[in-house]
């Protein structure tokens, strides 16, 4: 490994404090647009290193919530915000929290290398420095042999990765990944599962997943959060109680299928409520 | 490559460079607007520039040729220009009579530079015969010149049709025009040569009528003449230097005509200079010296146009014709 | 320029001469019409230094001209897209300025630069910058703001998202607009030689018209026609080098 692989390592690693400081808490933040109520009266409070998901049918407000989460959108006022315990008005949340959108959205002129270390770019970081520690850590995002290519050179797998490591090389604590392999095919999908899951247990980054997929949700979280129809609130927040790290056979072991069936039965019952007011 | 791109540099830097700056001591910076594009027509100005004349005379002389979009009197007028090969005298009396202010110092072609030409084995033989036949003449003037011939000889111009000439001969040659307008120097050698020979055309001479409408005047900016009369002075004293060397050495001038434009016809141009010099070189030249302004051919012009209503009325001749700055010259000098 | 472009740039042209030739010898047309391409190349030889010059002139002007408005529509693009009270005011201008003629603001840059090479560059100017600054902003509006949000969320500033979002995204317009506007200049260039130039291609195709040397007209055309190939070459090969990850063009 090289140093500054090393540093990012210790970086990264060094302060793994026991789970359960709070690291963002959410406390009745609601959004509205005009007369419409995307999200109403969210309460969340996620815990640092912890690796919570969120499921809820289409057009809930995740997207609305995440935007909050990124300093990108303005929540109504009267709900508070805490990041690290202080609270945080949107406009400071910018550059605070890495953010990563459903789809990659990489620059089509700029190679896998430059396209990972953009964040760290607009931070400032020396773009040779910013590249060097790029380029140690390419194999371990499985991008290797690829550092110059262009994203259009890629495959869908191999794109979601460099988005993956720039979110990473945007050195945060807090993580926000949105449908991150929604547009990936199933084999794919399980393999970049297990791969974020070993990059996480080893970086311990304070992570907010959204998806789909209910698979998806137990197998990734340590929590899965279920998100009401809109306006969204969260409706649910179950711990998953299965043990690390987690191996592909466990998608069809008992516990799994039974908080699967849990899980289920609170999402299908938000996306009947869905359809009855939205249509599908 | 290389060679290539360091002459491209260089004609991009000469070009930039046009507009110069600090010129060498004691040449005064001036421009002559001609009339019309490079041709032998204006090899006597061309020869003056190559052989340095204007430099002696003290003046850092450009030649910019004329065109097709272009009006001499406006440039000279607008001050940009201080000199000009305008049109003819109808030119001059229309620019001063909208105000320009500009003023003639000397005139060309002492006599009607153009002919009406009709085939010789067409019907057309005399000035009756133009009678319900068709006829182009360009209207800066040429068609006024047709009226008065008409006139002379008590012919109505509805008598015929006469539509405005365009710059091709082509319409006269394939027969759908019978008389057609030619100046001596270049459509009449373009006819010649197209129809094989001069026994071919029947001309149609304005001064076997009566006509005399001599044109390309020399003209100034006004206030450009008041105020530097040695320039103007120098000017014509290097142009008729250029020109009796023309006269001497005509391949001479037909070479730095070509050497402005490679890419004209040479015959043609050999052919137009002979024509273009006897223009300049009859009628009151012969006795006054090149460039005169014969007072009693500007008055017969002027009233000629008067008559024909092409002016509103009578204009100040002595304040837009100058002879001055021509009689500083001793006449020695000025004879061809 | 790999080997491999020569013969497919080559091959178009000598189908254009072989048809050229064909028609003159095969329907017997009339040299005046349409002088053999022979004869025409003839001219051109025997002239070689002079056609040169014209074109490298002609070729100067409108690059020139070109430049300025390429870099001044990039410019007002940008200006415009950041500054819409700018826009509101100042565009309009820019579309009335192109209601003129082109021909009528030839013959006042005359009157303003004289017979000059910036007399040409205005002109050629002038037919470049609106379709460059137009599809400038166009570029810079038509940015995914899903990309815009996310550079945003890394805590980019408007000059960051300019210089790394807007503006590369916005080359692919950008350089579709220089394509359209390369022979405009050479229009430009072309049309301010006819107020009174004594050099460069316009100037030649004038002479000849007037003179009705058809042959010396064919010989002029071909050489805008060059002029227009190496404008275009250079535009095409800066959008090679500039836009390489659009998939091919």
């Amino acid at each position: 490994m090289t140093g500054a692989a090393e540093r990012l390592d210790a970086q990264l690693t060094v302060a793994a404090p026991p789970v359960g400081r709070v690291k963002l808490s959410l406390n009745g933040v609601a959004r509205s647009f005009g007369a419409v109520r995307a999200l109403d009266r969210v309460d969340l409070s996620i815990a640092e290193g912890e690796f919570v998901t969120l499921i809820g049918p289409s057009g809930c407000g995740k997207s609305t919530l995440f935007n909050i989460l990124a300093g990108l959108l303005e929540p109504d006022p009267g709900g508070t915000l805490l990041l690290d315990g202080a609270p945080a008005p949107s406009g400071s949340l910018l550059g605070r929290i890495a953010f990563m959108p459903q789809r990659d959205l990489l620059l089509p002129w700029r190679t896998v290398l430059d396209n990972a270390i953009l964040a760290a770019e607009i931070q400032g970081q020396k773009k040779r420095e910013a590249r060097e520690l790029a380029r140690s850590m390419a194999a371990e995002f499985g991008l290797k042999g690829f550092e110059n290519h262009y994203p259009q050179q890629l495959s869908g797998g191999m794109r979601q990765r460099v988005a993956l490591m720039r979110t990473f090389l945007f050195d945060r604590e807090v993580m926000l990944l949105d449908e991150p392999f929604g547009a990936l095919d199933a084999l794919t999908r399980a393999l970049m599962q297990r791969w974020l899951l070993d990059l996480w247990s080893r970086y311990r980054r304070t992570i907010l997943f959204i998806t789909h997929d209910i698979d998806e949700a137990i197998f990734l979280g340590d929590r899965v959060t279920v998100m009401s129809a809109r306006p969204g609130r969260i409706t649910l927040d179950r711990t998953i109680p299965l043990p690390r790290p987690r191996q592909p056979s466990l998608l069809t072991a008992p516990e799994f299928m039974a908080l699967k069936r849990e899980l289920l039965e609170a999402v299908e019952e938000e996306s009947l409520k869905a359809f009855a007011a939205n249509g599908p | 490559m290389r060679l290539a791109r360091r002459h491209l540099l260089a004609t991009a830097g000469a070009a930039l460079a046009l507009p110069r700056l600090g010129q060498a001591q004691g040449l005064t910076k001036v421009t002559l607007r001609l009339k019309w594009l490079p041709q032998t027509q204006f090899a006597g100005f061309y020869l003056a520039a190559e052989r340095g004349y204007y430099r002696e005379a003290g003046l850092d002389l450009t030649i910019n040729p004329g065109g097709p979009n272009l009006l001499t009197e406006n440039l000279v007028a607008s001050g940009n220009e201080q000199f000009g090969l305008s049109g003819g005298m109808d030119s001059v009396f229309s620019a001063r009579e909208k105000g320009l202010p500009i003023l003639c110092i000397g005139v060309a072609h002492q006599v009607t530079p153009f002919v009406f030409v009709a085939k010789a084995d067409g019907p057309v033989k005399t000035l009756e015969d133009f009678r319900g036949r068709k006829a182009t003449a360009w209207f800066t003037g040429a068609h006024l010149v047709l009226y008065g011939m008409l006139a002379s000889r008590g012919i109505p111009r509805d008598a015929l049709s006469i539509t405005p000439q365009q710059v091709s001969v082509t319409p006269f040659v394939n027969g759908e025009v019978d008389v057609v307008a030619a100046t001596w120097y270049n459509e009449l050698n373009v006819l010649k040569a197209r129809l094989g020979g001069v026994e071919k055309l029947k001309l149609f001479v304005a001064e076997d009528y009566g006509i005399t409408v001599p044109r390309d005047t020399v003209i100034a900016n006004t206030a450009f003449a008041q105020q530097n009369p040695r320039a103007v002075e120098a000017f014509l004293r290097a142009s008729i230097r250029g020109w009796k060397a023309s006269a001497a050495e005509p391949e001479a001038a037909v070479a730095a005509v070509m050497k402005i434009a490679p890419t004209i016809d040479r015959a043609h141009q050999e052919a137009m200079l002979p024509e273009a010099l006897r223009l300049m070189q009859a009628g009151a030249a012969a006795r006054h010296g090149l460039f005169a302004i014969d007072p009693a051919a500007v008055k017969k012009a002027h009233d000629f146009f008067v008559e024909h209503r092409v002016l509103a009325g009578p204009i100040d001749l002595a304040a837009a014709f100058q002879p001055q700055y021509l009689d500083a010259i001793p006449l020695p000098e000025r004879l061809a | 320029m790999s080997w491999r472009t020569l013969p497919r740039l080559a091959a178009p042209l000598l189908l254009i001469a072989l048809l050229w030739e064909g028609a003159v010898l095969g329907f017997g047309i009339s040299p005046f019409y349409l002088p053999p391409l022979r004869q025409v190349l003839g001219a051109i030889a025997a002239l070689w230094p002079a056609y040169q010059s014209a074109f490298l002139v002609t070729l100067a002007e409108a690059t020139a001209g070109f430049a300025m408005g390429a870099l001044v529509g990039i410019a007002g693009g940008i200006a415009f897209a950041h500054l819409p009270r700018l826009r509101r005011m100042v565009l309009p201008l820019f579309v009335v300025s192109q209601t003129v003629p082109v021909i009528a603001f030839g013959a006042i840059v005359v009157l303003w630069f004289g017979n000059t090479l910036a007399a040409k560059a205005a002109i050629a100017f002038y037919l470049t910058f609106f379709p460059v600054t137009v599809n400038t902003l166009a570029g810079i509006e038509a940015v995914d703001p899903r990309q815009v949000a996310l550079l945003r969320s890394f805590g980019a500033g408007s000059r960051e998202l300019l210089w790394k979002l807007r503006l590369p995204a916005a080359l692919p317009r950008i350089f579709t607009a220089l394509r359209l506007s390369a022979p405009l200049a050479l229009a430009g260039a072309i049309v301010g030689e006819w107020f009174g130039a004594t050099q460069g291609v316009g100037a030649m195709l004038l002479a000849a018209l007037f003179n009705e040397q058809v042959v010396a007209i064919w010989a002029a055309i071909l050489a805008a026609a060059a002029v227009g190939s190496a404008l275009f070459a250079l535009v095409a090969l800066a959008e090679r080098a500039l836009v390489f990850w659009r998939e091919e063009l």
